[in-house]
């Protein structure tokens, strides 16, 4: 498959997701209302998607999760590859010290793997929504960070930037034309990763009761709802399964290369 | 033993690429196949060898001892190597195992080709590589080991297989003046030895090392063949009459200009690399248009010694002082890779226009510039991955031109180039001395060009 | 040696940071936990009905909860220097005592997952590498991307429903005998595997196109002969090395998975540690773990050591 065919299916995945996420609310369903006289009831009039164990709909229940999953990941994502960037291109610009700080601060930051993070993180106050955005844009930023200054202080070791620095064209001649385009293709490619790993990780958190707490409607939490029901209702259980596995893998096409 | 090739012709999806070369070859007397990249030269070997990449395919005949390899399937094919010819690889550093000592490489062959014990094979191979030289390095990795003395083990490998017919593609590549002639002289003894030879190479002067027949191809076609070295004192064909006179110890002797103002001044340099002193105490100056090279082999530091005096480097004790009469930006750089010192996020003509408007240079000059570079004005649509290396080389020179500098350094700028090309590009390199009064400084570890070129040739690492 | 000595080295500053990180974690922790902490350890002590103010004050003394902090954090990472984690609050046992016992059972859950993902993703990566472009290369890739894009608990429920409770041939959870491992290890493993074969396959690919196996081939050795001397040692190298970087995967697979399968390790204790704010369990689990991570990243460092002459001569 081609890079802008794998691209192209990437983005419709995540068009797809989007639109369900969209369109969901039209359908006019809280999802938070429980009827429980009607649990677990199959696809059909009224509910098309049918409804979860304390009788909500799934539709409106899974719209809403893909609504917080796709605002999540892209605010993480942003958190981390803003500073993440910026910062990486100021410490191969400048070296020295600032550049060793960093550097050594980006150690201590990875020393430990990126969900331990978080989760120490959300130790702080469990079951809330701000410690896990700042959990996992502190996990993120440092391979923003990392890529960004390990690809500009390649560029900048090239004969091209030695060349133009000799011709006299300056700093930002060297920004834009030398280290942005190469630097720019790369954190695209990490951003789509990065929203990924955001994705996910809210959703195993969420799953093991560390993240958002039922009844918040986020796809994790719905499956550890409704893990015992799985003999009942296994659509409801496959359903936040499938649109985190089109998302996360959406975005994974979307980023083109693949990731080591 | 013999290898008659008969009107071999090599196709591809857009065409012939070889059309009807014939040849023989015998034990004792090398062929030499010489041509520019690109020539449909390395085909000829491929087909030989029978590693045409897919896509392309070989008609007419080869004929091994006799039997045509052609319709053979390629199992059978295959089954040649190593015992019926052997390839000699391209870049030896490359083509060893970096995980395996020498003499294990070299003792496999006799071990797994040849079924001897491992005894028998260790002995074998210790004898090899001790009658190449090589005593005592087959304990070391090919890491450890300098590339002139990774050839030998690749060489001592190939021998162990056994191969009456030894192919060599471009052997030279990437070895500096010194390596290039050891190289020539153990390739020269493999023929004498009684193995036949084909050589691959674009370097006049190892076909001259090499001697016996040699076959000049200019775009997929044979134009001439003979004897060495007859063959090039006297060509026939147009193309290998320019291929000869492209030789810098064939090139006329650039005119000596006296010296003028100091533009550099360097004294008691000293600079130390990786752990080893590359200069001590060195002085050196270079005056308003004059020539000056620095010669020597690789890693001896002249580049180092160039960047030095350009400021692009500071030297770890010692000074460079600059005359207070040079412009800021009166120092420019040609690089050995042209393409490197491009940025390929844009044209060549945005590139220029970015110059122009940031040193507020009139639009007419690079126009100007152009054709006394002879390059067409529609390469300036293109980026720098989209034109030959003689052309970029020639953007380079355009680029530096446009500020007017005192001193233009050329660091290898013409080593990765064809000989012609080279030709081309020193020619215009003249001009600029004898026009503008550009003092040029010269690194390169060909000792003839050096001296072709500079009025003061400076000999490093020796 | 230098070189070994040097990485090892970068392991032990490694190791020195999880244990600042996580202990400057906890501590700002306890620092901000809403309520009395002084009140929360007595009470851990001696049970919610006999706790009262003078048990809470008596504590504080103590612990030296009245200082300035500055001195606390002092004392709280020389606790940790003295091989100190306290008391659980909410079991009221010694940490140190409790991750002796989960790391048992995490070591035996994480070694079997990584054998399983050795067995399972170099070779079917190597395949797909010798024959780049054919049929395997291509569904090696889609599997392999799939796979990735699951989240571990995923892939976990797919498995424990499809061979345990469809097919009943494996336990659904808890800990006893081998069948119960397997599970668990095998989800980490497919994890791990995903990202493993894509690296061999790779590198395979690499060393196949070399030119250093087209000389071996050209020496006269057959294919197969030429890929174990020259092909399998070369292509290990960057599967081991990245191995350090995918175990990543390993750790935060584990802190889901145990969860998932009511596997008592440390990852299934950090949880419900956070879960209760039991933040002498937090600050155990959290470094074990952490240490964890960095002894299985030395390993790959020492075996890439092994493996490569370059490095071993750095």
């Amino acid at each position: 498959m081609t890079l802008s065919s794998r691209r192209l299916l990437g983005g419709a995945m995540l068009a797809a997701v989007a639109g369900f996420a969209l369109l969901g609310p039209l359908h006019g369903a809280d999802p938070l209302r429980q009827n429980l006289s009607a649990t677990l009831l199959p696809p059909g009039a009224g509910h098309p998607l049918g409804t979860d164990h304390l009788g909500r709909d799934m539709l409106a229940r899974l719209a809403a999760g893909a609504r917080l999953s796709f605002g999540y990941a892209l605010l993480a994502a942003l958190a981390a590859a803003v500073p993440g960037t910026l910062l990486g291109l100021l410490a191969a610009l400048r070296g020295g010290w600032p550049e060793r700080l960093l550097l050594g601060l980006a150690d201590a930051v990875q020393a430990l793997p990126a969900l331990l993070l978080v989760v120490l993180v959300t130790a702080f106050a469990p079951g809330e929504f701000l410690p896990l955005y700042i959990g996992v844009a502190l996990a993120l930023w440092v391979e923003f960070f990392r890529i960004s200054r390990n690809t500009a202080a390649g560029v900048l070791a090239r004969p091209q930037v030695e060349a133009a620095r000799l011709l006299g064209l300056g700093t930002g001649h060297i920004l834009r034309r030398h280290l942005w385009p190469e630097v720019a293709a790369l954190t695209a490619t990490l951003f789509a990763f990065a929203a990924g790993t955001a994705v996910t990780t809210v959703a195993a958190l969420a799953f093991v009761g560390v993240g958002a707490r039922p009844p918040v409607p986020e796809w994790g939490s719905m499956m550890t709802e409704l893990l015992p029901y799985h003999a009942e209702a296994p659509l409801a259980l496959l359903l936040p399964a499938l649109l985190i596995f089109l998302t996360v893998l959406g975005l994974h096409l979307l980023a083109g290369r693949e990731r080591a | 033993m013999s290898l008659i090739v008969e009107k071999l012709r090599i196709r591809g999806p857009e065409g012939v690429l070889v059309q009807g070369a014939s040849f023989a070859l015998a034990p004792g007397e090398p062929l030499v196949l010489l041509g520019e990249t690109g020539s449909g030269k390395s085909l000829l070997a491929q087909a030989v060898m029978g590693t045409l990449p897919p896509g392309l395919r070989a008609e007419g005949r080869i004929l091994l001892d006799g039997r045509d390899l052609l319709p053979l399937p390629p199992r059978e094919r295959r089954a040649l190597w190593g015992r019926r010819i052997a390839m000699l690889p391209q870049e030896p550093w490359a083509a060893l195992d970096p995980t395996m000592r020498a003499e294990a490489q070299v003792a496999e062959v006799d071990r797994l080709v040849h079924r001897h014990g491992a005894a028998e094979a260790r002995r074998r191979a210790a004898a090899r590589l001790a009658h190449l030289g090589l005593q005592g390095a087959g304990r070391r990795y090919p890491f450890q080991l300098s590339g002139g003395m990774n050839q030998r083990v690749a060489l001592a490998a190939t021998e162990a297989a056994g191969a009456a017919l030894l192919i060599a593609d471009e052997p030279t590549k990437g070895l500096d003046a010194a390596l290039r002639d050891t190289a020539g002289a153990l390739l020269r003894a493999e023929a004498e030895a009684g193995r036949m030879l084909l050589v691959i190479t674009h370097d006049v002067a190892l076909a001259r090392l090499l001697g016996g027949q040699a076959m000049v191809m200019l775009s997929g076609a044979v134009v001439e063949a003979g004897a060495l070295p007859g063959l090039l004192e006297a060509p026939q064909h147009d193309y290998t009459r320019r291929l000869v006179a492209a030789e810098p110890s064939r090139w006329q002797d650039w005119p000596r200009r006296p010296p003028g103002r100091a533009i550099v001044e360097g004294n008691g340099l000293h600079k130390r690399l990786g752990g080893r002193e590359l200069f001590g105490g060195l002085d050196m100056s270079i005056g308003e248009g004059e020539v000056v090279a620095v010669a020597g082999p690789s890693g001896c530091g002249k580049t180092t010694l160039g960047n030095l005096l350009l400021g692009l480097a500071r030297p770890d004790r010692g000074q460079v002082r600059r005359g207070a009469w040079v412009a800021p930006l009166g120092l420019q750089k040609l690089y050995q890779d042209p393409v490197a010192a491009f940025t390929p996020h844009q044209t060549l003509g945005q590139g220029i226009a970015e110059l122009r408007r940031r040193h507020g240079l009139a639009e007419d000059r690079a126009a100007g510039l152009l054709p006394r570079l002879r390059l067409q004005p529609a390469l300036l649509g293109r980026r720098p991955s989209e034109v030959s290396g003689g052309e970029l080389q020639r953007f380079g020179l355009l680029r530096a031109l446009l500020l007017d500098p005192a001193l233009l350094f050329a660091d290898e700028a013409t080593s990765r180039l064809d000989p012609l090309t080279q030709q081309e590009v020193m020619a215009l390199l003249r001009e600029c001395v004898e026009e503008r009064g550009t003092a040029l400084l010269l690194v390169t570890h060909e000792t003839a060009l050096a001296e072709k070129a500079a009025g003061r040739v400076l000999r490093l690492g020796t | 040696m230098g070189g070994l000595i040097r990485v090892l080295g970068g392991r032990a500053v490694q190791a020195v940071l999880v244990a600042l990180l996580v202990g400057t974690a906890c501590f700002l922790m306890v620092r901000l936990l809403p309520g009395d902490m002084a009140y929360r350890i007595a009470a851990s002590r001696y049970g919610y009905d006999l706790v009262d103010g003078a048990a809470a004050e008596a504590v504080r003394q103590e612990l030296g909860l009245d200082r300035p902090w500055p001195v606390q954090l002092g004392a709280w990472f020389g606790g940790l220097l003295r091989l100190d984690l306290g008391v659980s609050l909410a079991s009221g046992e010694e940490v140190a005592e409790a991750l002796g016992i989960q790391l048992g059972h995490t070591l035996l859950l994480s070694v079997t997952a990584l054998l399983f993902s050795l067995l399972i993703g170099p070779p079917l990566g190597a395949l797909a590498g010798l024959r780049s472009g054919g049929w395997w290369d291509g569904a090696l890739l889609v599997l392999s991307a799939a796979l990735r894009a699951l989240p571990a608990f995923v892939v976990g429920i797919g498995l424990m429903l499809w061979l345990a409770v469809e097919w009943e041939w494996l336990p659904v959870a808890g800990v006893g005998g081998w069948r119960e491992v397997i599970l668990p290890a095998l989800t980490l493993a497919l994890g791990l595997a995903a990202a493993s074969s894509r690296v061999a396959r790779d590198a395979v690919a690499g060393v196949v196109a070399s030119p250093f196996f087209g000389f071996a081939r050209m020496k006269g050795l057959d294919d197969a002969t030429a890929f174990r001397r020259h092909g399998v040692r070369n292509a290990a190298i960057p599967v081991v090395a990245y191995l350090g970087l995918q175990l990543v995967i390993l750790i935060e697979g584990v802190v889901v998975v145990e969860s998932l399968f009511a596997w008592p390790g440390i990852g299934h204790a950090l949880v419900h540690a956070v879960l209760g704010r039991d933040i002498p369990m937090v600050q155990g689990t959290a470094l074990v773990m952490g240490l964890l991570f960095v002894a299985l990243n030395a390993l790959t460092d020492l075996a890439c050591w092994l493996l490569d002459p370059r490095r071993r001569a750095a």
